[in-house]
């Protein structure tokens, strides 16, 4: 087959440009959600002032495009002193893009739970925090699974802009290979073929998480 | 004054580029729509073979980078059809197929959204095929789709940026441009941000008024 004729002795090269798209979406994801989590408890809460910062950061990065957020940290750190390196900044920029994006998820995860539910847990005698890491986080959780694995692909196919600042991650690598092979359409209808696969494979994940976390609620 | 500084000439160079995004945006838009109420169309009258076909193709276009897609059809199709592409064709082709896949499922949940009995009283009353598309699942389907279109539509409007990668000169290139030549990356990004930033509101703006004049006519009364 002439894609895999193409495609076959750059597979390690390739590989090793998975290796660190992976590696850049798992610290990406992570930084987002923490962000994510943070900034939703802002934006829920009762300070007008934190709020306000909170609804800011939220609106502001997600009207901006990724391509011109990522160009203004790779540019712009250096000029405050701060060095740090390509990947890093990627990092960094998906983390911030992504924590908008996944405040959004959480939020109106929590506005799901009814207030109700609160104040029985109040009731109780349980302590704040455990009410929102029993009960709240739980019920939130449940109807946030889908929407927050569509924002983490989208995070996942985000991560390809990296090659633009000079990342060598899958599509910089692929890049490369079209660039040493002159075989462009080959190497990039293979790329394509392999985002689609993974992140339908990470759909495929993200609906069994779903079942999963809902197997108690029967009918619907 | 040195080469460095910013000149008034740039506000131009700005306005040049918002120009490109923006004239690139509502063309692949127009494109887009049209192509996805098209494929949703075909889809919904179960054209044998075509459904699979458009499933699968438009699954391959949401779930990829369109970066991925931009060097696929800028790189990849000239090399190997032999034929030229400049970027801004590569760029438009691109990005109208990329919405149109998106315009496709909102376009199919909304005519999906319509309840069968609807179309079966339609149909008893003696209307036709177009008719029925025309008069009853057209209004119903756009007061349905208009929401979720607009979203999308504030997301491509951000997907243009890519285009600059494969040599567009459009509003992200220009500030690419200017941040060379000024090294004032603080400045330059901030007010390219501020730009889409706007530009999206507008849009949103827009959107939302649009979608409020046609629920109007389909208002839900409740029970």
């Amino acid at each position: 087959m002439r894609f895999w004729r193409v495609i076959e002795p750059y597979i390690g090269f390739l590989l090793q440009g998975f290796a660190l798209t992976v590696v850049a979406c798992l610290l990406a994801i992570a930084g987002a959600v923490l962000l994510g989590a943070l900034t939703a408890s802002m934006r829920s809460s009762g300070n007008g002032l934190v709020r306000g910062i909170a609804n800011a950061y939220g609106d502001v990065f997600r009207n901006v495009p990724f391509l011109v957020q990522l160009f203004f940290f790779f540019y712009g750190l250096p000029e405050l002193g701060i060095y740090i390196g390509a990947l890093e900044t990627g990092i960094i920029a998906m983390s911030i893009a992504g924590g908008a994006f996944v405040s959004d998820v959480i939020l109106s995860g929590i506005l799901t739970v009814d207030a109700g539910v609160i104040d029985a847990a109040k009731v109780s005698g349980l302590s704040r925090f455990k009410i929102f890491t029993r009960i709240v986080l739980p019920i939130a959780m449940r109807v946030s699974v889908r929407p927050m694995g569509s924002v983490l692909i989208n995070l996942v196919l985000t991560s390809s802009i990296l090659s633009t600042i000079t990342v060598n991650e899958l599509t910089g690598a692929a890049k490369i290979v079209a660039a040493t092979t002159f075989k462009p359409f080959e190497v990039y209808a293979v790329l394509l073929v392999l985002y689609a696969s993974l992140t339908t494979l990470l759909s495929f994940a993200i609906s069994a998480v779903h079942h999963r976390l809902n197997r108690f609620m029967t009918g619907g | 004054m040195r080469y460095a500084d910013f000149t008034p000439y740039d506000i131009i160079l700005l306005l040049q580029g918002l120009g490109v995004t923006l004239a690139l945006f509502v063309g692949t838009t127009l494109i887009g729509l049209f192509l996805g109420l098209l494929l949703a169309i075909v889809h919904h009258y179960r054209i044998p073979g075509c459904r699979p076909v458009i499933v699968v193709v438009t699954e391959a276009l949401k779930n990829s980078p369109v970066l991925v897609q931009l060097f696929l059809v800028f790189f990849g199709i000239p090399a190997f059809l032999h034929i030229r592409m400049t970027p801004v064709e590569a760029a438009t082709l691109t990005i109208s197929l990329n919405t149109a896949a998106f315009a496709f499922v909102v376009f199919r949940s909304g005519i999906e959204s319509i309840d069968r009995d609807q179309i079966e009283a339609a149909k008893v009353f003696g209307l036709g095929r177009s008719q029925i598309l025309r008069l009853v699942i057209a209004p119903q389907a756009a007061a349905f789709a208009v929401g979720p279109l607009v979203g999308i539509l504030v997301n491509q409007l951000q997907v243009t940026s890519l285009i600059s990668v494969i040599g567009v000169f459009d509003l992200t290139k220009i500030g690419n441009i200017l941040n060379l030549r000024t090294l004032q990356p603080f400045i330059v990004w901030a007010v390219i941000g501020l730009i889409y930033y706007l530009a999206a509101k507008a849009l949103a703006h827009a959107g939302g008024r649009i979608e409020a004049a046609l629920r109007k006519s389909v208002k839900w009364g409740g029970i």
